[in-house]
This record gives C-alpha cells, structure tokens and sequence, in this order.
C-alpha cells in the first residue's frame, strides 16, 4: 500500500514537471518565421488525378504541385502563370496563349525529366477529358465552353453504345485536332476557339479541367495515372516526395520551379487526423502549423491564454438557399407555393440570423447573403462589385426577415386561395406519398401542410425543428403546419430525386468568374433548378445576358435576372459557407486568394510564424490588405 | 479425422461462394445514386451519369458482372476500387493496409493474453480477495463505459504526461505503444474475466475435489487439470481473432491516424464501391470461415478426450 501512494505520488509530480515543461507560445522572444507547414486532413483525399478531385485537401496538393496558364494572386487577380502572355479576339471567342520557355516536369524525387511542358500538353489535358471512358466527372462545367468539344464526347459516347454514327471510334478520335478548339500553333503557343463569347474565360483557366497533362508519361503509366506520387508529374512549386495513403502526404520545394523565389515555405507536410479534439490538442503543443475552433471548443477556450489567437476566417462563396417544390406532390403546398404572396410570407418569415447561429452563435450576422451569385467575388473593370450593381443592391443589403409583413403575406395568400370556410379552392381531401420523408392525409383545409425534409444529422435536425418553430409562429399556427421528414440513407435518392420535399435548402458552390456560373444553372431547364419552377422570363433575361461581351452591359443584365429571380422568391438564399474561426501561425492574406478554381489553394508566398497569429495581428494584417487593394482597383471597391 | 477436414473444407468452400454470390447480388440491387455524390449531381448531366455508370460496367446484367469478376478474380486481378480510392488497384490498397492492422492486432493480441491470462488465473486464485476484486473493478469499467471516453482520455493525458505523441508515426517506435495499448485495454478484461470464470468453476468440480484429496499440490492440479479445462472454451476463439487481427479497428485507426483496414469495409459499402467491398467481403468471410474450423481443431488438440467425428468414437 505504501508503494502505491509513493507511486502515485511520484506519477503527480511527474504530471506537474511536464506539463510545466510544455512549451507556452506567446512570450515576448523576437519573431522568425519557419519553413515547413504542418497540416492535417480530416476527410481521405480520395485521388490525385487533377482531373477528378472531389475534396478540399485533394485540391490543396494538386493546386500546390500543378500549374495551368494563368492563376490568382493574393489581390485575387489573374496574373501569367505557365502563359506569360495572351490576347483574345475581339469578340472572345479565340484565346491565344504564350508558354513560358523551358519549364520542365518533375518527377517524384524532384529530379527534372526529360518532359518540357509544352503547348501540347494543353491539348492532352483537353483529349484525357473529353473521352468518356476517362470518367471526368466535372467534364459538363467546361463542355460547353470549347467548340467542338461537347459532340466530341457524345460522338465517341454513341459509338460506345453500339450506335453508327457513320465513323469508327479511331476515326472519331483521329479527328480531336480538326473538331475540338483547343491547338497548340507551335510548341509554345497554344490557342482555344470557344463556341460563344466568354469575356470571363481567363476564370475558367484555373479549374483542373484546363490543366497540362504529358501525353509520353500517361501512355507509359496507363490506367494506373495518378493513383500514387511516381505515375503522377509535377509542374508547380513542390512534387509530392512522400505520399502513404490515409496518412500523410508531403510536398517538397521544386527546385526547378519556374517561380521558386516565391516559394517560401520549403515543405508541406499533411496528416491525417480524425478528428477536431485531437487537431486543437496538436497545435496547442506546436506539432500543427493551424487549426479550426468548433462552436463548442471557442467556448471552452474562451478565458484561456488561448483566446487571444482565435480569428474568424473569411466567408467562402459557397452559398446556402432554400428551395421550394412547385410541383409538389402535396397538392396544398402546390397550390399555395404557386402563389407569390405566399413565398413573399416564407422569405419574411424566416429568421436567417437564428438560423445562422446554429453554425456560429457570435456573430451570426456577418453569415447572412441575400443574393444568389456571392458579393466580393466579382467586379466589373470599374471596380464595381456585381453585388453592388443597383438591382441587387438594397436586396443585398437589407434582411428580409419582417415577422409583420410575413404575416400579412400569409393573410392574402390565404384570402386569395381559400374559401371563407377555411377549405382550399380546388381541391379535395386526398393522401399524400412522399416515401420515406412523409405520408399523410391532405385535408383541403388550413393550416397549410409543409414537408420540410433534413437528414438525422443532429445539426440539421436542429435547424429543421427551428425553421418549423418560425414559421409557425410568424405565419400563424392556424395556417401553416410544418412537418419534418428524415432522410436517413441517402438524401439525393430520398429526397432530391423523388422530389419528395417542399421546402428543403443545401449549399450550392461557385465555379468561375461570370454571374452565368449560377444563373445560367438555374433556368428552367438548369440543373440547379431542383425545385421545379418554370420561369420564362428569367430565362430570356439570362440569355440576353449570355450575349452581351461588354461587362459592364452583361453584370447589369444578369444583375436584372437575378433581382427577378429574387424578388418573385424562386429561391431563397440565406447564408454563406466557410467563416468557421481558427488559429494558425500563418499569416493571413499572404498567399493566392480567389473565390473558385485550384490556384487559391497555393501556398505561394506564405510566411509561418514561430507563434500562433493573434487576433490583434491578424486585423491589422487584414486592414493593411483591404487598404493595398482599394489602392490597386481604385474607389470602386 | 481426414474425412472429417475435407468435409468440413468443402462446406467451407461452399460456404464462402454463398456469401459472395449474395453480396455480389445484393450490392447490384442498390440503386445506382450512391456512385455520386451530391456535387456530383450538381455538376453532371443525367446523360453523363448514364456514361460513368456504363463505362464501370454496372450497367451490365449482374450475372455477367458477376462472371467477369469471377474470372478476373481466378486470374488474379481484385481489380480496381471505384469510389473510394479511384482507380486505385485494390491489391495495392490491401498490401499498404494489411500491415498495419496486422501488427497492431498482433501486438495486442499478445498484450491482452499476456496480461489477461495471467490476471485471470491470478484472480481465480486468490478469489474474493483484494486482487480480486481489483481486477473486477477493472473488467467492469473498461466494459461498461464507452471506450470512446477512456481512448480519448488516454490519447490525450497518457501522452501529455508521458510525453508520447499523439498519432501513430512510422518511424517512430514511441509512437507506437498508445495504440497497442489501448486496442488491448478491453480484451485484456475480456480473458481476466473468462478465464477467471472457467477456472472457478473447474476448481468446484468433484475431480479436482477428488485430485485435492489424494494430496496433489495445489500447483499441479491448477496447471494439470483446471487450466487446461478452462482454456477450452477461451481456445476455440483463439484462431479466428487471430486470422481476424487484418480488419482493425475503426476506433483507434481513426483516433491514432492508422492507415489500416479498420473502417474501409464500411467507407467502401457507404460509398458503393462495389469492387472493393466485394474483395473485402471474399477476404472476411474466407478468414471467419477457416478461423471457425481451425478453431475446432484446436480443441482437439487441447482437449485429447474430444474427436470430431463419430466413426472414430
């Protein structure tokens, strides 16, 4: 027994010795910077192959060991990248572009090969894609975009099936240099002809479908292309020197990197690590370079000597909507969402702040959006920000939600639709089928019934059951009755599909620098339209919009579209993505910034302190980059 | 005995194509969404997802896919996985994981006999005394709390105050003992306590009574009769947990950053890549299958009084 409280004695002692040792950052020592970056990853990063990447940590290795013709600089701005230079026609439909000489691939040592990176390379980027049997599952953001392209593929598709399209399959892909637009004139120009004028097609240039692929390397790999750091080649400022599937992955300086004086961190060195506890734990003992505070960690380290480093990241341009069903198999729902003052009542109806505080209870405000297409992303050659453009300002700028004008709403839907005995006109009681999100008995009466489908994951039942509580309360019990519906396997099969929901909100992403990226998506026909709607108007006012070269025309066009979409409430957008706070030792607004593509991933020109950036720093540092870029784009911004 | 194993190694035989076939079936009757993910829908035509989709070949009818993975399988080639690690060949995914579960499973395997068995036998002997107790004490909070409470606190603190990293690195043999450690910690508790349990029955039999009286010594009955009879029922596990050892564990993989198996068979059915669970599932059942009957031969071996077939009785 003695020797047990000895023991224990001498384990506590131990314990306090350690955790005493345990170094503490912040002291007042000079600052140096440091020169490998240490990361984690959460989720697999599934494959490498440029031209399939599914996830964030995929797209940070690619973007920072491959290079396209152009990418952003820290302003955001397109700067040369492998192109030194390029001109375009007059009316955008031909892109031409010089290759920087003498640009060799790497191979997985950082040994320089015997590879040149050349216009042709483009050219094989383009012909990996555009055959089917390749699989590129982005393939449709860019298929329409080069002439030519988009018959290639569905020729060589048919021939595939069986189909006599009156060619062989050989015959079909001998012809890839006369019918797709996209040439190399010499071994360093290379020259893309578009179907339709794209002002914005630079944008397009750092999405991975644009990438170089080396045609000699691929025939020599074969299928096994990509799928480990010795059958992959490398472009940009690091090659991948060591890559152990679901565990860590490093990437080395290139020391033939065209751009190797901006490489400033030598080494990128990412593990896995399952889960966020453990991340914060890594970096409060200094073995990870950043990490994300969740909600329930920012409380908890509220008060510590730790607060004082926490920072709220930027917002991204991912943006979250509801969507309505205008086909609703709920023949109440049906009938009401048709009606635009019940829409108008849903848009004043609901609280997005609250909402917005399920994902960050401070500061829910600075998450709201108003407008489909995301502000500060995209400006005319004035400076103007699209968003800022007169019909989408005031919406932009003022939150809908009015529990007062909601009601109203509601009050003259509910005139207008409803017979004064509460009965719906038109309709008659009938049972409603919606799978596995709802099965009820329609009445025909008020309250009106809502499905509104979530999923079991506890965050999102959270806000289902709110959004509920809202909309009971400012449209009035006796009109509106919300059910929630669970999908419990697989939203997309249960849910979108079926289009079994009438009200359901996701998070949409944005893909290059044009309004059309998403407007264009959401027409009648569009993909993004889930809900149903049929609205011929807006898709004449996108068209027109399409057509028009001058940005200046094409923003006050589409801004036109937009504010009809919003304001006959298609489609509700009510948040950002990303925000999320962390803490990190690199500093801020140092490295390519850009709201879509690969190059914003880089870390071109990043600094690591020897200390965790305070909070203090870390606005200053922000300031400092808003004043450099009013300075740059003038007062337009 | 011979006419007893090629028997029981035909039903295995049998058995394992059973499963597979249905597997194989089953996974065909999903419906085909679960290839894409949503960005995925967002992002493709309904056109080009029929091209995806026919071009993996899932859009054959399933008993000539099921052919052609039977005649891939026979020569060789586990193909390659499809949602989970694109392309990647699956022979290579499984020689990069294996391993490591592999080690980790033996090392804990070897920690939780080494240190359960003789817990258990210690605790049968003095029972009801301190030991005991304290061993029971143990066994019954390493199996009532989550062990996702324990494992955590472990990783964190056990590292803190010992100074050991907090993930699992290669080259790095310090790192290694946190995991092994804690993939052992329940079934540590898991023998104690079996074992203790046998060999308090087997000491109120009448024949170690009996042994008593005729004056053995208390050692010799206890390695002779009781433990010996009380290894039975621990033994006939022993074979599969070991051939077992190569599917991980989910927890302590993810927790410890260990790129082993724990948790692909479940990321690959979530993720309908088909071609990986298919091999995973071959794999599994193949080693449950062999585990089950190289267990019961064990017995025999243990047990001299026991014969497998009644011929020979």
């Amino acid at each position: 027994m003695k020797k047990t409280v000895v023991w224990l004695i001498v384990l506590t002692m131990l314990t306090s010795v350690l955790s005493g040792c345990s170094s503490k950052p912040g002291g007042k020592s000079e600052v140096s910077y440091e020169d490998v970056y240490y990361g984690a990853f959460s989720a697999d990063y599934k494959t490498l192959n440029p031209y399939f990447l599914t996830s964030a940590a995929a797209y940070t290795i690619v973007g920072n060991s491959m290079d396209g013709l152009v990418e952003n600089d820290k302003y955001g701005t397109v700067v040369p990248s492998l192109a030194k230079e390029w001109n375009n026609n007059e009316d955008y439909t031909v892109w031409t572009f010089k290759l920087r000489e003498g640009v060799y691939w790497v191979d997985h040592l950082g040994n320089k090969t015997e590879y040149e990176v050349t216009a042709d390379d483009f050219v094989e980027g383009i012909r990996y894609i555009a055959d089917p049997k390749n699989g590129a599952k982005n393939f449709s953001t860019i298929s329409k975009v080069i002439e030519g392209l988009y018959d290639y593929y569905w020729d060589l598709d048919d021939i595939d099936e069986g189909e006599d399209i009156g060619k062989t399959r050989e015959e079909v892909l001998a012809s890839f240099e006369e019918t797709v637009g996209v040439k190399a004139l010499d071994k360093y120009t290379v020259e893309y002809t578009l179907t339709s004028s794209t002002p914005f097609f630079l944008s397009y240039l750092i999405i991975e479908l644009f990438y170089p692929m080396e045609k000699a390397f691929l025939d020599k790999v074969g299928e096994d292309y990509a799928t480990s750091m010795d059958t992959m080649l490398y472009n940009g400022g690091y090659y991948i020197s060591t890559w152990e599937m679901d565990k860590l992955i490093v990437l080395t300086k290139n020391e033939h990197y065209w751009d190797k004086d901006n490489i400033t961190v030598k080494e990128l060195n990412f593990q896995k690590v399952g889960d966020e506890i453990t991340s914060l734990e890594m970096f409060q003992r200094g073995e990870l370079t950043g990490c994300g505070v969740s909600a329930d960690q920012l409380k908890a380290l509220k008060g510590t000597e730790w607060e004082k480093y926490i920072f709220l990241k930027d917002k991204t341009t991912v943006n979250f909507w509801f969507t309505m069903n205008f086909q609703s198999k709920n023949q109440e729902f049906k009938t009401f969402v048709n009606n635009l003052n019940f829409r108008k009542a849903l848009l004043h109806g609901l609280d997005r702040v609250k909402i917005s505080a399920i994902y960050e209870p401070n500061d829910p405000e600075f998450f709201i959006r108003n407008t489909i297409i995301p502000e500060d992303t995209l400006y005319d050659p004035k400076g103007v920000d699209y968003t800022d453009y007169p019909n989408l300002k005031s919406i932009k700028e003022n939150n809908p939600y009015d529990p007062a004008k909601a009601k109203e709403y509601m009050l003259k839907a509910v005139a207008e639709l409803t017979n004064p005995d509460g009965t719906i006109k038109g309709l008659s009681p009938q049972k409603i089928d919606m799978g596995n999100i709802a099965e009820f008995e329609s009445d025909a009466k008020l309250p009106v019934e809502l499905v509104l489908a979530t999923t079991t994951d506890p965050i999102e039942t959270k806000k289902a059951l709110l959004i509920a509580e809202m909309l009971k309360q400012n449209l009035g019990e006796e009109n509106i009755k919300v059910l929630v519906g669970y999908a419990a396997n697989s939203f997309q099969d249960e849910v979108f599909s079926p289009m079994h929901f009438d009200m359901v909100d996701d998070s949409y992403s944005f893909r290059f620098a044009d309004p059309s990226a998403n407007l264009a998506r959401l027409t009648t026909d569009g993909s993004l339209n889930e809900g149903g709607y049929d609205i011929p108007e807006f898709d004449r006012l996108v068209e027109e919009a399409s057509k028009e070269n001058d940005i200046e025309k094409r923003y006050e066009l589409f801004s036109q579209a937009e504010k009809y979409m919003l304001e006959n409430v298609y489609l509700m957008p009510y948040m950002t993505g990303g925000g999320s706070y962390s803490m990190s030792k690199e500093l801020p607004y140092q490295t390519p910034k850009g709201g879509f593509g690969l190059t914003r991933f880089k870390m071109k020109g990043a600094k690591i302190q020897n200390k965790p950036v305070t909070t203090e720093q870390y606005n200053e540092l922000r300031e400092l980059h808003e004043k450099e870029v009013q300075e740059k784009f003038g007062k337009g911004k | 005995m011979k006419k007893y194993i090629l028997k029981r190694s035909l039903q295995s035989v049998v058995t394992i194509c059973l499963v597979i076939f249905a597997v194989f079936m089953m996974l065909r009757m999903m419906p085909t969404s679960g290839y894409f993910t949503r960005d995925d829908y967002l992002n493709m035509t309904e056109e080009m997802r029929t091209v995806y989709l026919k071009n993996l070949g899932v859009l054959d009818p399933p008993l000539t896919q099921f052919k052609n993975f039977v005649t891939k399988l026979a020569q060789g080639d586990l193909g390659r996985s499809i949602t989970v690690y694109p392309k990647l060949n699956i022979s290579t995914i499984l020689k990069e994981k294996i391993g490591y579960s592999a080690a980790f499973g033996l090392a804990s395997m070897v920690i939780s006999m080494g240190i359960g068995m003789p817990m258990g036998m210690l605790m049968a002997r003095k029972k009801d005394k301190f030991i005991d107790h304290l061993g029971t004490g143990y066994a019954v909070i390493v199996r009532s709390i989550p062990s996702l409470i324990y494992l955590f606190l472990v990783q964190v603190w056990v590292s803190k105050i010992f100074n050991l990293p907090m993930l699992f690195y290669k080259n790095r043999p310090e790192s290694w003992i946190l995991p092994a450690l804690s993939l052992s910690l329940s079934s540590i508790a898991w023998y104690a306590i079996w074992l203790r349990r046998f060999m308090v029955d087997e000491e109120n039999r009448e024949y170690i009574k009996f042994a008593k009286v005729k004056g053995f010594s208390q050692k010799y009955i206890m390695r002779k009769h009781v433990l010996r009879n009380a290894m039975l029922p621990i033994a006939i596990g022993i074979p599969s947990d070991l051939l077992l050892i190569i599917s991980g564990s989910l927890i302590i993989e993810n927790l410890y950053s260990i790129p082993g198996m724990g948790g692909l068979l479940i990321s690959s059915i979530k993720q309908m890549d088909n071609n990986l669970v298919q091999i995973l599932v071959l794999i599994y059942s193949s080693l449950s299958v062999i585990g089950v009957f190289l267990g019961d031969l064990l017995v025999v071996l243990v047990d001299p009084r026991i014969r497998l077939s009644e011929s020979e009785g």
